[in-house]
């Protein structure tokens, strides 16, 4: 806030008249409205007009509205453009500044504060000559009551002059530079800028973005992708700092690349993932010779902090996400529960263990070839077998796991990934079920009793009436998988442990989210 | 010493855009609902339409609908609205 002694800078065009008491608000402020209520209660007490000014931060229509509904007389000017509000410096709204005949500041307050404003209003009476008649009475308002933040301070906005956003540019401008004086603690800076996720990151120094762009062998200003939801470009340069954030090395660029690409793809729709309450993340998946020479854990801990490049690679995607794309937790990623998958959440596919085609062929990308696929996926739900000698019977298993992913009740609108642990893989290969076998073996044994239709009203039930009715073992049930293309099969996880792992999927199909593969060298 | 970063924050400037000026009354508008098609949006959403009629003398509410609550609105829907010339659009979110 300006400090007093401060000249009071013009509004709206018009200098400043001391003595008086100037209010910023903003309409949709409830303390705005108990401030201006109560200084406009105090300044029909003076005859000959009070010396108060009220400061809208909204346009003419909103500010007239609010004028009527509080029935006000204080004269208001506007400040939509917010010059005014940016040149007093105020922080939060209600922000009131008594302002002396000189015209320097003499006083100020902010939030709704009855003592803090009958303090003003007797200073300012006293200075303009006016008999006081003391505090207003409002009954059942509060003594004290928090603002809200002042409308320049709100997320930042460029005004009219701002280019609009541009889809399809494919060249960006250069990132710019921040200097940090040595007495800083670098680590700490980039935590306190809202560089990052809580965790700590490798400062982004020049030195390192340019041997990361250097390994990607492209401009720095080339637009790898337009990042949802708020469609930003993250040119190859944004993701190289990035990158180098996540701890990533730079040649991790190679996959990326492609796998930013990949993750912005609309088909995707990662715009409506980061944006949903639900559980889903992005999943990566790797395939081909690129998991053996950057070192991918496709083994033993898969989904866990195993290696440097599923950690970092996956790491620099989600800080992408947030920093570019605009979606960071509380500020437009609200999911309820959040996924672990968040800090990071790629896989390598284990074909060596696998008797069947990698999953990036399943999208028609060859076999040897390298590929990076997205799944936006529940976090993994655990499937234990350690009894099954047959395929069905391990089978069997996996649906009922199946069965429950997104709801239980729920037909016909998820897709799952089932990751095949190499135990697991040996009982299946060792009946000789190709993976086609495996997905409609699933396909046709997953389904949901339609006696657990019983009427209560929960989730999946109301719908009931459009589901495909089967008979799985005996026993009537609703079909939970609409197609075997809804299932995806891979192999993945360490040598030892009759374990898998299914992941259920977020809106699927092409009113929502839909797994794509992109290769690369 | 000074350190030099690279800063890895989206910089593209943003357009100025204002929320729409509110009515002041609602009495003999007509009104837009979107439906942005979650399950039971519409039992909530034909409710809405009554009480806007009943306690706010909406003179008309129109009924537009996304088709997957999971995307943007697509052209043609807003276009749908915007020849219908409503007074305001209530965007409506149900679940």
């Amino acid at each position: 806030m300006l400090a007093p002694g401060t000249i009071a800078p013009p509004i709206a065009g018009e200098e400043v008249r001391g003595p008086a008491l100037v209010c910023f608000f903003k309409a949709d402020c409830p303390a705005c409205h108990l401030a201006l209520r109560y200084l406009d209660g105090w300044a029909r007490q003076i005859a000959g007009g009070a010396p108060v000014i009220g400061v809208s931060q909204d346009g003419p229509g909103v500010t007239g509205d609010l004028a009527q509904s509080l029935a006000l007389r204080i004269p208001v000017r506007i400040d939509t453009a917010l010059r005014a509000s940016a040149a007093f410096d105020l922080e939060a709204v209600p922000a009131i500044y008594l302002v002396g005949d000189r015209g320097h500041v003499v006083s100020r307050s902010q939030g709704f504060d009855k003592a803090d404003i009958d303090r003003l209003s007797r200073q300012v009476a006293r200075l303009a000559g006016v008999r006081d008649l003391g505090p207003v009475d409002l009954p059942g308002t509060p003594e004290f009551q928090p603002g809200c933040v002042s409308r320049h301070l709100e997320p930042a906005v460029d005004g009219d002059a701002a280019a609009p956003l541009e889809l399809y540019a494919r060249m960006a401008g250069r990132a710019s530079r921040v200097s940090v004086p040595g007495t800083e603690d670098l680590e700490e800076w980039c935590y306190e800028r809202g560089f990052a996720d809580p965790l700590p990151v490798v400062p982004p120094t020049e030195e390192r973005v340019e041997r990361m762009i250097a390994a990607s062998g492209l401009s720095p200003v080339e637009i790898v992708a337009h990042v949802p939801p708020n469609y930003a470009a993250a040119s190859v340069e944004k993701l190289a700092a990035n990158a180098v954030m996540a701890g990533c090395r730079p040649e991790y660029m190679r996959v990326l690349l492609p796998a930013l690409a990949a993750l912005c793809d609309e088909r995707l729709d990662i715009h409506g993932v980061q944006g949903t309450t639900h559980f889903a993340a992005p999943l990566a998946i790797i395939n081909g010779p690129v998991r053996r020479e950057l070192g991918f854990a496709c083994g033993s801990n898969v989904f866990s902090n195993a290696a440097r490049a599923n950690s970092t690679i996956g790491r620099a995607l989600q800080l992408v996400l947030r920093n570019i794309g605009g979606a960071a937790p509380g500020r437009i990623d609200m999911s309820t529960m959040g996924n672990p998958g968040r800090f990071s959440f790629v896989i390598g596919e284990n074909e060596e263990a696998s008797p069947w085609e990698p999953l990036a062929s399943d999208f028609g990308i060859a076999p040897g070839k390298n590929a990076v696929s997205f799944f936006c996926a529940e976090p993994p739900r655990a499937v234990s077998e350690h009894k099954a000698r047959t395929a069905p019977v391990l089978l069997r298993a996996i649906c009922r796991v199946l069965a429950n992913v997104w709801s239980p009740r729920v037909c016909g609108r998820s897709e799952a990934l089932v990751v095949i642990g190499p135990e697991h893989a040996e009982t299946l290969a060792r009946d000789g079920l190709s993976k086609q076998e495996v997905v409609e073996f699933l396909h046709g044994g997953t389904g949901v009793p339609v006696a657990e239709y019983d009427g209560d009203g929960g989730e999946g039930t109301q719908d009931a009436a459009s589901y495909e009715e089967c008979v799985i073992r005996g026993v009537r049930c609703y079909r939970k998988f609409r197609s075997p293309e809804a299932i995806r099969v891979m192999v993945a996880g360490g040598p030892a442990g009759k374990f898998s792992a299914v992941l259920g999927s977020w809106a699927a199909g092409p009113g929502g989210s839909q797994m794509v593969s992109y290769g690369f060298d | 010493m000074t350190s030099t970063l690279v800063n890895p924050m989206d910089e593209q400037p943003v357009r100025q855009s204002s929320a729409a000026e509110r009515l002041g009354s609602l009495a003999g508008a007509r009104i837009a609902l979107l439906d942005i098609s979650k399950a039971g949006g519409s039992i909530f959403l034909d409710r809405l339409s009554e009480l806007l009629a009943e306690r706010y003398g909406v003179a008309e509410v129109l009924r537009f609908r996304k088709p997957t609550f999971a995307k943007p609105a697509p052209e043609e829907v807003l276009a749908d609205i915007r020849k219908a010339q409503p007074r305001a659009v209530i965007e409506a979110l149900a679940d």
